[in-house]
């Protein structure tokens, strides 16, 4: 496959050069004529409460206050962030339990953080002086963080909806086993094994933290039209539900989608999108911008999900994985949204994985009275990793089988059942990965070598793999248009909705373009973020716009170019099928004398005229466009390993990370800087996950870090230098190969940094994040092996 | 919740000190005053709102870093954390301090904020506050009676609260002059790079071979003011330096330090890597003594 022109070429990314300049313009940036400033009011003081009073009557009359709003200014219907409900059919959405548990404002206060009422003023300081002017009276409620104390009998309920506050479980009627995601039987696999472990995790609360805070223009005017600029990873999803909560014709709704600033899921669905719209349905004709502050958007829009994870694995002598129970119990916060997707995904990254003889899953999502949890790079990958990984060296560790080893001969390939049951595995590079990553970090050296440390710097190393998506076919929707324009110089448009969260998929999708067209890479331009002019596509999730999105160009620049052949078999009255394109020229197979340019094609489709003197029209009349509306036919799953050296001071419990390597199948890496790109941010945000985050509730139930100072991540220092393996095992039905990149990258550091851990310490870690703090408490507890 | 809105405040741009202690005479109740501003305009975006800010941008010849044998270390009151980074009489003989300037904050904070700023500012976490206790020194504030130096031993009295009052504007850290055997370090521990410290520590030494003859033990974010670790100097001093006696030493330390939980550590953990890093000062200074500075490469000129 090396005859690619411009696939797999390391071209600079199509925003690369506006971005760094400073030239790119986000939500922020967005300044219109009249425009207003929106403050969305919400309660700091509570985590559970019900607003007994509201005044907004001194706010109303604060200088510069154009309207205030309260839970009866806006409208009374409910929605529901996620978007379940555009993915999956209807009855699948009901078995699944999606509700609609959310309103624009609320007198039912469920985390700190709910919006209760809006203020619109001719600046934000005039929005913010009148909010502190808002007199609102709670009456406390009992306040739930976790799923013990939410599931209580005599607990407040969230919602009538979801009687003793369970949010979600498996639903018997799809997992007729028990509600569990299961095949065998479990417990005769345990009674045939040789050697159990089990344990129960603890994983965090952890934040996207992306860039670019949840910014918004929406503006109601121009003959009854919403519009919305905003920062979505789902501009058309986005579109869809604005439509459906203010009851508009889709047609009179405007989605136009911003520089998004970073997304890892926390786009994912609406956010503040409702509020806003709201605002600006209250004062027609106007602008009115609403920029969240970071905490608000820390505490207002989705986290990932935490929880405890009960596992249970049994192994033969040989190392044969004769079983696995596992029961995840997920602290989802104060509404519904992604309840059911993240809880089932768990357990499908579980089955994905290894070979297990006997398997069972159950998942469990509960109200609680924090943040809501929705998507975030990984979709309970990342946690499954955390605790799977860790589960399986231990009893590696207690069979005395080498940790590539098993892996090697366990995890699931080609023909395989998928995270999906019936979907089978159609390409796996997981073997490469794990012998070339192997060998880069010099395994089988450094597992002798710290086998036996004295002192008070003890090293260690940790492996660990994950699969991922490509989309989310069979589960959920997987749809995308594309309309590729070829304009009369022989240059083309792509038009499509598909997002750009800073990843490098709309250079990926352009590379894709000009490769199916035969066009130079300059000669492709892409058109996204208008839902006036580019058609559908489900959003960035799942990791699937560059495969699904990639198939959509493909089909969609097939078509123009079949267009392009049929004309200029016409024009060379040639067969079709002897015609070969090439540098913008048509010409017949072993004729080149007999060509004509693409250009020529395309310039008389759009100028087309009856030539006078004979009455012929010259060439073929029309303009070409191809056009695709793409159904997914597979999810191609990625793989990947992660091999981490670690220093612990045993002393401080700091943990130093030396060494990483990343060596990932990721199918025909169509622009490998950005493929390289998701890798590293993925290990930074893993390591992350594992070592240092957590968003951090006192017992009111109100976050105390809800800033970059008071919550930390690995920054660039933090950071060993990476060893960036691409392992481009083709997919039969990825875009030329290509399998996604976007999430993948995150899950195996979480669990490869810990078991590093475990290695240089023979102590594992089973509540995340491993601090120096938890270190230092262990090794006080359970000492050190010398 | 924070605001992007700074409130309303009148700026006072006094161009000398004289007019500076003049209008703090005035406003000093209600006036902020700004040297780089990296804490003061982060504190205005969560709540402080000072009627007044007295700005010390205008008043020439306070950004200096000067060092004289007899009288030791003297920095202005507008010299930078990377001015000290860039300074090689301080990366010389005052490792604890340059090393606590090294490490502090970013390269954007270290260019706008000041040393003395991170002294007035009286957090118990200020990595320089730590560093500057252990050299011991003195702050000189002007006021409307004149000058006075208050020792660093009681500068600060409170949780972010100091000795200057109102109307004083603080002029210059001062730093004891190094004696023969002087050595010293510091340390901190955070949760990534680039953090504030969960916990830091400096120490300075006179060592008369390896009797350690004097000792200064500060340690940060281990109770409401930077501490002097007094109990744990004791144990040092007039002793020849063992491992045992450093474990003494670290006893000592866990028994005077007051830790309390927070969003960076534990009390807990702060309390058992306080003897901990209490020694590896002590240690550093001690390398110090006879070596080069013991931390990261001089880049300076």
């Amino acid at each position: 496959m090396s005859d690619f022109k411009v696939i797999g070429q390391r071209v600079p990314k199509v925003d690369a050069r506006r971005k760094v300049t400073g030239h790119q313009e986000y939500a922020d940036d967005l300044r219109m004529p009249g425009m207003l400033y929106g403050k969305i009011v919400r309660c700091m003081e509570y985590a559970h409460a019900k607003v007994t009073k509201l005044d907004l009557s001194q706010a109303a009359k604060a200088p510069g206050v154009v309207k205030v709003l309260g839970p009866k200014d806006v409208t009374q219907k409910g929605y529901n962030s996620g978007v379940l409900d555009l993915m999956v059919p209807e009855p699948v959405g009901q078995m699944l339990g999606d509700i609609e548990d959310q309103l624009v404002f609320t007198d039912h206060v469920k985390f700190q953080g709910d919006a209760i009422a809006g203020i619109i003023a001719t600046s934000e300081e005039a929005a913010e002086r009148a909010a502190e002017l808002i007199q609102v009276e709670y009456e406390p409620l009992p306040v739930y963080l976790t799923a013990e104390e939410a599931k209580k009998p005599d607990a407040v309920q969230f919602t009538p909806l979801k009687p003793g506050n369970l949010a979600f479980a498996l639903p018997i009627q799809m997992f007729p086993d028990g509600a569990a995601y299961a095949w065998g039987d479990s417990e005769a696999g345990f009674a045939e094994a040789d050697l159990i472990v089990e344990e129960t995790f603890t994983l965090p609360k952890v934040k996207q933290c992306q860039m670019e805070p949840h910014t918004y223009v929406a503006r109601y005017g121009d003959g009854g039209r919403l519009n919305c600029w905003t920062s979505t990873q789902m501009p058309k999803c986005i579109h869809n539900k604005l439509a459906r909560l203010f009851e508009l014709p889709m047609s009179r709704v405007h989605v136009i989608q911003t520089t998004v600033g970073g997304g890892f899921g926390c786009r994912l669905g609406m956010i503040a999108e409702p509020q806003v719209c709201a605002m600006a349905m209250a004062v027609q004709g106007k602008p009115v911008k609403v920029s969240l502050l970071r905490e608000e958007d820390w505490l207002g829009s989705e986290s990932r999900h935490p929880g405890k994870y009960k596992m249970k694995i049994g192994f033969k002598k040989d190392g044969t994985p004769i079983s696995m129970d596992a029961h995840w119990i997920s602290e989802g916060g104060g509404y519904y949204t992604h309840a059911s997707g993240v809880q089932f995904t768990l357990g499908a990254w579980l089955a994905g994985t290894y070979k297990w003889t006997n398997f069972r899953f159950k998942g469990d999502r509960y109200y609680t009275n924090t943040t809501p949890c929705g998507a975030y790079r990984g979709y309970g990958n990342p946690q499954n990793n955390f605790a799977m990984e860790q589960l399986i060296d231990r009893a590696l560790n207690q069979l005395g089988i080498d940790k590539v080893e098993w892996r090697k001969k366990w995890h699931k390939t080609v023909g395989d059942d998928g995270w999906c049951m019936g979907v089978t595995y159609a390409s796996c590079g997981l073997d490469e990965c794990l012998d070339k990553g192997a060998k880069a970090i010099g395994w089988e050296d450094k597992i002798k070598k710290y086998a036996k440390q004295t002192g008070s710097k003890r090293r260690g190393v940790g492996v660990a793999v994950m699969t991922h998506t490509s989309g989310a076919m069979p589960m959920l929707l997987e749809h995308t248009t594309c309309t590729v324009k070829i304009n009369e110089d022989a240059t083309a448009e792509l038009i499509f909705s598909c997002s750009d969260l800073g990843t490098g998929a709309h250079t990926s999708l352009q590379q894709i373009g000009a490769e199916t067209l035969g066009f130079p890479l300059e000669d492709v331009h892409v058109r996204a973020q208008d839902s006036d002019i580019s058609g559908f596509d489900i959003g960035a999730h799942a990791s699937r716009t560059l495969y699904v999105g990639g198939s959509a160009v493909i089909e969609a620049c097939e078509d123009a170019k079949r267009q392009i052949l049929e004309r200029a078999a016409t024009a060379l009255e040639a067969n079709q099928d002897d015609l070969v394109m090439e540098n913008k020229k048509v010409f017949v197979k072993g004729s080149p004398d007999k060509s004509i340019d693409v250009a020529t094609i395309c310039y008389q489709g759009v100028y087309n005229w009856v030539m006078p003197d004979t009455g012929n029209w010259i060439g073929i009349p029309g303009q070409i466009q191809g056009y695709s509306s793409y159904f997914a036919k597979h999810n191609s799953p990625p793989w990947s390993a992660c091999f981490v050296e670690v220093e612990v001071d045993t002393e401080t419990g700091q943990v130093k990370v030396l060494d990483c390597v990343a060596a990932s199948d990721v199918g025909k890496a169509i622009h490998p800087p950005s493929v390289e790109g998701q890798v590293e941010g993925g290990i930074q945000q893993g390591f992350g996950q594992s070592c240092m985050e957590a968003m951090i509730y006192d017992e009111k139930g109100l976050c105390l870090n809800n800033t970059f100072a008071d919550y930390r991540m690995f920054g660039p220092s933090d950071m060993p230098k990476i060893t960036n393996i691409l392992v481009e095992e083709h997919d039969p039905f990825g875009p030329y190969g290509a399998k996604s990149a976007g999430e993948g990258g995150q899950v195996a550091p979480t669990g490869a940094i810990a078991n590093a851990i475990y290695n240089a310490l023979g102590i594992q870690f089973t509540e995340g994040p491993i601090t120096p703090e938890r270190i230092l408490k262990a090794i006080k507890e359970k000492g050190l092996q010398a | 919740m924070s605001s992007r809105v700074l409130p309303v405040f009148d700026l006072l741009l006094p161009s000398n000190l004289e007019e500076a202690v003049g209008l703090l005479s005035q406003h000093g109740d209600q006036a902020a005053v700004m040297a780089g501003g990296t804490d003061l305009l982060v504190g205005m975006k969560v709540g402080m709102s000072p009627a007044f800010i007295l700005s010390l941008a205008d008043i020439q010849g306070l950004d200096y870093v000067a060092f004289d044998a007899k009288h030791g270390l003297r920095i202005g009151a507008m010299a930078t954390l990377s001015q000290v980074v860039d300074s090689k009489v301080v990366n010389d003989k005052y490792h604890a301090l340059w090393y606590s300037a090294f490490t502090n904050g970013t390269p954007q904070t270290r260019n706008a904020g000041t040393v003395v700023g991170n002294i007035l500012r009286a957090s118990p976490a200020g990595d320089c506050c730590c560093a500057a206790l252990a050299h011991g020194g003195s702050v000189l504030l002007q006021g409307p009676a004149g000058k006075r130096e208050v020792d660093l031993d009681e500068f600060w009295l409170d949780y972010r609260k100091t000795a200057r009052k109102p109307d004083e504007v603080a002029v210059e850290l001062k730093l004891k002059a190094p004696e023969h055997g002087y050595g010293s370090g510091f340390a901190a521990l955070t949760r990534s790079y680039q953090d504030l410290a969960k916990i830091n520590a400096a120490a300075r030494v006179i060592m008369d071979g390896k009797v350690c003859r004097k000792v200064r033990l500060a340690m940060g974010a281990v109770a409401p003011i930077t501490l002097r670790l007094k109990e744990a100097e004791k144990v040092l001093t007039g002793q020849e330096v063992t491992d045992q006696l450093l474990e003494q030493m670290a006893a000592a330390v866990r028994k005077e330090v007051k830790p309390i939980d927070d969003v960076r550590s534990t009390a807990e953990y702060r309390r058992e890597v306080a003897g901990v890093l209490a020694k590896r000062v002590v240690q550093d200074a001690i390398k110090s003594v006879a070596g080069p500075c013991p931390y990261s490469c001089f880049m300076g000129a």
